[in-house]
């Protein structure tokens, strides 16, 4: 019974060249054979169903080859509220090859195509993209993404919850051009102060900056209720009724959730991306990018303005398998032809390849989607609780020197650091004001100080991490709201603060955060697909990164100075 | 007939109470509590203020707009800091010895014999007595083999130290049975070619002979003096399953006074200087001798400097004071211990060192309460209560007792025993009315201290045991409750809680992440109230009572967060009841409790 | 390396000695698969849980599961024929489990998720901490860890094996007590 190790079989001679290869990061990537009859397929199986629709007195009876008394769950909700009746017929009739060209033809309009999409059955678009390249996806993504104007959405954590890094890290992004800013928890009973932290931070500078708290459903609901936060995202739906099930879950008790933060006028967006049902073994042998669909069709029929997708958490497993980040590319794409706002994932580690990181997020970056990542970690990856992200805060200069190569706007831009310091350090002295208002444990200065050198969470000043989450017990009990946060921030002195806030909460009110793919604009307006709408239409037409914009795109980190070539542009 | 809420801003909550003052008297109707916004006395005040008078209003159903006018307290606050110092340490030099008490150590009985390096066991002659050391990371099925192989040779194996957790699985595997000692972290620091001794009790039972001087002199052939160098290390192996002594020429264990410095208390005629390793009784002593004591510092380089001078820097900045005006009005020391690694050993053991833990208080001058009234009545006529008037009502403490007299059953002379966070207060109201009062330092955060730090736990961890009984999740469906009866349940108790002590807090059980007892456990909470509730309470009482005598000291009502504690009331009426004294929580107004004191004498001194 | 035999003694039945753990391996543990996702293998994971639960002084009984590859059923269809009450799963990959009879099913005493973190020593703390339950002591829970780049790594390996052990298999079987045998 020895364990000591036994001699073993000399080892075959590898060239030094296999040994460099091996060494390369891609080969810490897994990848896996296919196999479709259990779902372990992209989006080319052949147990997938076929298209067909058969509607009798203005009611699906049969789609996709199943008759209406054997649909499941997810077949009724979609055939009952996804899919326009009215539209059917005619778009079922075009055929999935008319289809797929309609969404590269740059003379077929955006809006032509929304008319036939909305008719489709979740096989008849399957059928359509399995005829599209990634080119032609990408394409397909530049002239349906519903907003003109594309985003970027970061996320601000910490891995100590510190509330000073989450508030200078949403600032910092705010600066760098984030539109949306998302955090989550490690110790959850921090929520209260971290999402106050988050709410303060992006209001710094330009602010408008929309924040969310990813938490369980209930507290998600009751910080965006109180105004702590302005949107939500972690709404799940999954492609098969067991899964659903296995969460206690159904599409109709996602929409009456969907419903409780359209009353209070919150925007927010379902998730759901390829690979979670293979992933949990309840892929009932269909392929990831068609359970995908049908997800994206029940956030479509839930009345959700919007959906993150793009695989999400389990981007492992399309990232293993053939064509897998082309199906993910797809269902990016799928999302936004069904006049969804789409967030287009970007946002969980995907590989130990830097060239796989790259060109895993070019389809999105290239295209342009509502928020090309959902998101992109504005701290270093350790810091990141959502557990990593595909770009961290190491990779800010090379984002920005790949929408300047290329001219595509990934919503970023280089930002000196005199600028980053001093909006970092204001948000500190904020955050501090309303902690001191409130009567939250204080903020110190020498922990602002050195927050504000800080490349991560390694480098602050430990919290009272006991007094803090009582704090954070007391704000949830004493019922801070966000209006609070702004008579705080007014009452300290932060009055541009205190009014950027308060535009924020304004939106509850006018509704108007609730259109599609609405971000608040440099003046605090809304910008969605209702007053930006995506025009393109060919070559010279729809978005792109012109004017003042451009010249801000140009500036990088270092570039030499052509009137002085000793010296940099500044 | 007016409309008017009395409110008390205390350290850490803020209480209100309204009433109707009419022709024929006071008629109270609700009351509010809530936390205390920013530092007591200061304008941050103000939101909590207004919330608490919004509750009193609110429970009374009333609006603001009918209020007339706030009696608001003249704050003084009180300010405390906490310091602790070891002053003693164990060390243990040329690693003479393993006293750690793994889980489960192998076979049992006493070996004896020369330590021999696993490595080295194939060069060992038949007959030859040995201990042999094995390092981490060899496989127990390997070590068995190799142990077998010796015993096969005739080597007389007496006994086995062992890197890795495996002495049962090795003992189980070899042809005799021998004493093993395991989970010896550093054990490639054991000193080879030495004789040691290896012993090992039966499961339930201590060690014997390791942990006897005499035995130890048996074992090692030692005389008298040789004998008297080791009784350390008999003594550091009390109470334990398993230990391992080397002899090697110079090697001892050593209990060292770490010299703590000196604490310099100045009182109103006289200074006393007192060494902190000489303990708290002999610190609270000289105190004693100087009180009332004006300040106390440290000797400056040493850690009791140190530690005061922190303390005031801390006070300092919470108070907003200059740090040379900082004068320390009371000090608490206590005697405690704290688990600490023993420096030099092999195996993680762990000794527990002497502690002085120190509470000090600070009164600070009276806080700009001109200005926070000013501040309420904008912020409450800006809300809608146009008419309101604030008020700064009288002295605390002659509000607090007379808050407290409508405790049903009270009477003069009465003392409230204000329990609280940072400080014990308290104040007599005499026969004739007059008023007196005391501050000490050490309350309830001096309790959650000395819980944290005797049993090795985390402060919030501390506090929880502080607050609430416990017990132990036996099974899926009943508890073990501390006073040794049996809770059952009907739904199955959550998986985190199954098979820990747990503390038994309202809306939770909350598990207690440490291999303590729950008797050991209960035992530390207790004591530690007792030494700084118990303790504070007898001080404050003789230094207020009347001739300084108990006896003339009627009633003891006691107020405050800490009165709401499920055994500190108990605790101190136990104490109080060989001097005649009635002592019990408070009822304010026969409905309160052990609130709203001063807020309803604020309102009652009024009409 | 040893090679882990599991000959089948018979059905499974409920234990009686209250100082037990009954440890349940998947469908395909040490037969169709030899080695957990990490390639640790099978017999090397049997004989670190036994040696920590022998090290605690306690007794151990091994069933293999014929009819689910879902951990938490095994888990707790192992506590449930142990005379403690206490119950240890483990996966073909090395996804594992502590649990309780008491519980229910979808919970459990201590969870390991991640099966490529798995490595012999935390199946050792598995075996120790199972033992010290059945004792009724307070073990601390083996600290799980947490590797971001697993994802990328091993997500869709994971999902493969489990796949593969569900083709595994036998609808209705019951539960088999077995003896397992290295042999080098």
């Amino acid at each position: 019974m020895s364990s000591l190790p036994n001699p073993e079989p000399p080892a075959p001679r590898h060239s030094l060249r296999t040994e460099v290869l091996e060494n390369r990061p891609v080969n810490r990537d897994g990848f896996v054979q296919e196999w479709p009859e259990v779902g372990m397929v992209a989006m080319e199986s052949d147990f997938d169903p076929r298209p067909s629709l058969r509607i009798e007195n203005g009611r699906i009876v049969e789609m996709d080859g199943l008759e209406r008394a054997d649909f499941d769950f997810l077949d009724q909700f979609i055939a009952d509220h996804a899919i326009d009746v009215d539209a059917a017929e005619q778009a079922m009739a075009l055929g999935p090859q008319q289809v797929a060209r309609m969404l590269v033809d740059p003379n077929v309009s955006r809006t032509e195509v929304l008319r036939t999409a909305r008719g489709l059955t979740p096989a008849a678009l399957l059928e359509t993209v399995k005829r599209m390249n990634i080119v032609e996806i990408m394409m397909g993504m530049q002239k349906m993404r519903a907003r003109r104007t594309p985003a970027n959405q970061a996320h601000c954590t910490s891995a100590r919850d510190n509330p000073l890094q989450v508030a200078m890290e949403a600032a910092e992004a705010s600066l760098r051009g984030f539109s949306e800013l998302e955090t989550t928890l490690g110790v959850v009973r921090y929520a209260p102060l971290v999402a106050i932290a988050l709410q303060v931070g992006g209001q710094v500078g330009r602010g408008g900056r929309l924040t969310q708290c990813a938490l369980e459903e209930a507290t998600e609901l009751d910080l965006g209720m109180r105004g702590i936060t302005a949107y939500a995202e972690t709404i799940s739906v999954y492609g098969t009724e067991s899964v659903f099930v296995d969460g206690d879950d159904t599409p109709w008790s996602k929409a009456f959730l969907a419903a409780a933060y359209a009353s209070r006028g919150i925007k927010m967006r379902f998730t759901s991306g390829t690979g979670s049902e293979v992933q949990m073994g309840n892929a009932e042998g269909r392929s990831m990018l068609y359970l995908e669909i049908r997800c994206i069709l029940v956030t479509k029929g839930a009345g959700v303005q919007g959906l993150q997708n793009g695989s999400i958490s389990c981007i492992g497993v399309p990232g293993a398998v053939p064509g897998g980040i082309r199906a993910v590319a797809a269902e990016n794409m799928i999302a936004s032809m069904l006049d969804l706002e789409c967030a287009s994932g970007n946002d969980q580690s995907f590989s130990h390849s830097a060239m796989r990181r790259t060109s895993r997020l070019m389809p999105q970056i290239m295209a342009g989607t509502d928020f090309v990542c959902s998101g992109y970690s504005s701290t270093p990856n350790y810091d990141n609780m959502f557990a990593g992200s595909n770009v961290d805060a190491e990779d800010y200069d090379d984002w920005n020197a790949i929408q300047r190569d290329y001219q595509i706007d990934g919503g970023l831009q280089h930002v000196s650091e005199p600028e980053i310091l001093a909006a970092r350090s204001r948000a500190g002295q904020a955050l501090q004001a309303v902690f001191a208002h409130l009567g939250l444990p204080a903020i110190t200065d020498q922990e602002i100080e050195t927050a504000v050198y800080a490349h991560g969470s390694n480098d602050l000043l430990p919290r009272d991490v006991l007094e803090d989450l009582k704090g954070a017990a007391a704000v949830m009990e004493r019922g801070v709201t966000g209006l609070d946060l702004v008579k705080a921030l007014h009452e300290s002195g932060f009055t541009d603060i205190a009014d950027n806030l308060l535009t924020v909460l304004r939106q509850r009110v006018s509704g108007d955060l609730l259109q599609t793919s609405a971000i608040l604009d440099a003046n605090l307006e809304p910008l969605s697909a209702v007053n930006d709408a995506n025009d393109y239409a060919g070559p010279g037409t729809g978005y792109r990164p012109g004017g003042e914009r451009w010249e801000q795109m140009k500036r990088l980190r270092h570039v030499t100075s052509a009137e002085n070539p000793e010296l940099e542009v500044q | 007939m007016s409309l008017v809420v009395g409110v008390d801003i205390g350290n850490s909550t803020t209480e209100a109470c309204a009433a109707l003052i009419t022709a024929e008297g006071v008629e109270f109707l609700g009351s509010g509590l809530v936390p205390t916004t920013g530092i007591k006395g200061t304008t941050a005040n103000v939101d909590g203020v207004e919330a608490a008078v919004r509750a009193a209003l609110r429970t009374s159903r009333l609006a603001l707009p009918a209020l007339q006018r706030v009696f608001v307290n003249e704050a003084t606050p009180v300010i405390s800091g906490l310091a602790m110092e070891t002053i003693t340490e164990t060390l243990i030099t040329e690693s003479t010895m393993i006293g750690h008490d793994p889980r489960t150590p192998g076979g049992a009985g006493l070996g004896v014999g020369v330590t021999v390096a696993f490595g080295e066991l194939d060069e060992c002659s038949p007959g030859e007595k040995v201990i042999v050391v094995v390092p981490v990371g060899i496989d127990f099925a390997v070590v068995s083999k190799a142990l077998n192989a010796a015993l096969e040779r005739g080597v007389d194996l007496r006994g086995a130290v062992l890197g890795n957790d495996d002495a049962v699985l090795v003992a189980n595997r070899i042809s005799c049975s021998i004493p093993i000692v395991d989970e010896v972290r550093l054990v490639s620091s054991v000193p080879l070619g030495m004789t040691a001794a290896v012993e090992v009790a039966a499961p339930g039972r201590t060690i014997r002979t390791l942990s006897n001087a005499y035995g130890l002199a048996t074992v090692f052939e030692l005389n008298a003096d040789q004998t008297r160098a080791v009784s350390p290390v008999a003594r550091a192996l009390t109470g334990i399953r398993s230990a391992v002594v080397v002899r090697t020429p110079s090697g001892e264990v050593s209990d060292r006074h770490i010299p703590a410095g000196t604490l310099e208390l100045g009182g109103e005629t006289s200074t006393v200087r007192i060494d902190v390793g000489e303990g708290a009784e002999a610190i609270m002593a000289a105190l004693a001798r100087v009180t009332p004591m004006k300040d106390a510092s440290g000797e400056a380089g040493t850690n009791v400097g140190g530690m005061l001078a922190s303390v005031k820097e801390n006070m300092a900045d919470v108070s907003g004071v200059d740090l040379a005006e900082v004068r320390i009005g009371d000090l608490l020391a206590v005697d405690t211990f704290v688990p600490q690694e023993v420096r030099g050993g092999l195996a993680g053991e762990v000794a527990l060192e002497n502690a002085v833990a120190l509470a000090a208080m600070v009164r600070t001058s009276h806080g700009p309460m001109q200005q926070v009234a000013l501040a309420i009545s904008q912020r409450l006529r800006r809300e809608g209560a146009a008419e309101v008037e604030v008020v700064i009502g009288g002295v605390e403490a002659e509000m607090a007792t007379r808050g407290a007299l409508t405790t049903p059953g009270t009477d003069r002379p009465l003392v409230v025993l204000d329990l609280g966070g940072g400080s014990t207060d308290a104040a007599l109201a005499d026969r004739s009315g007059a008023i007196s009062t005391v501050h000490v330092a050490g309350a309830g955060d001096l309790v959650t201290r000395l819980i944290a730090s005797e049993l090795g736990v985390e402060r919030d961890v501390a506090e929880e045991i502080k607050q609430s009984p416990l017990a132990k999740a036996e099974s899926f469906f009943h508890l073990r409750l501390e006073d040794g009866t049996v809770q059952f349940f009907e739904e199955p108790l959550p998986p985190e809680v199954f098979a820990r002590v747990v503390v038994l807090s309202t809306d939770a059980l909350v598990p207690i992440p440490v291999r303590h007892s729950v008797d050991r456990i209960r035992q530390v909470r207790r004591t530690a109230k007792q030494r700084v509730f118990v303790v504070n309470a007898l001080r404050a009482l003789k230094q207020i009572a009347p001739y300084r005598d108990l006896r003339q000291i009627g009633f003891v009502v006691l107020l405050g967060g800490s009165a709401l504690d499920f055994e500190i009331p108990e605790l101190i009426a136990d104490a109080l009841a060989p001097y005649g004294i009635v002592c019990g929580t408070g009822n304010v107004r026969g409905s309160e409790g052990p609130r709203n004191a001063v807020a309803s004498g604020l309102v009652l001194s009024r009409s | 390396m040893n090679v882990l035999e599991l000959r089948e003694i018979g059905r499974a039945e409920k234990g009686a000695r209250p100082d037990e753990v009954v440890l349940a391996l998947s469908p395909g543990f040490a037969t169709f698969f030899t080695k957990t996702i990490v390639d640790v293998p099978h017999s090397e994971v049997v004989r670190q849980i036994l040696a920590g639960i022998e090290e605690q002084g306690v007794q151990a009984r091994v069933i293999q599961v014929k009819a689910r590859a879902d951990l938490a059923a095994m888990a707790h269809t192992a506590a449930r024929l142990s005379g403690s009450g206490i119950g240890i799963g483990v996966l073909a990959r090395g996804t594992s489990m502590i649990h309780q009879k008491d519980l229910p099913r979808l919970s459990s005493l201590e969870l390991f998720p991640q099966s490529p973190l798995m490595t012999p020593e935390v199946f050792r703390a598995i075996g120790r901490n199972a033992a010290q339950y059945a004792k009724g002591e307070s073990p601390q829970p083996v600290p799980t860890l947490n590797d971001q780049m697993a994802r990328p790594r091993w997500q869709a390996k994971a999902a493969l094996l489990h796949l593969k052990e569900c083709e595994l298999l036998v609808k209705g079987a019951p539960p088999v007590e077995v003896e397992p045998v290295l042999t080098a």
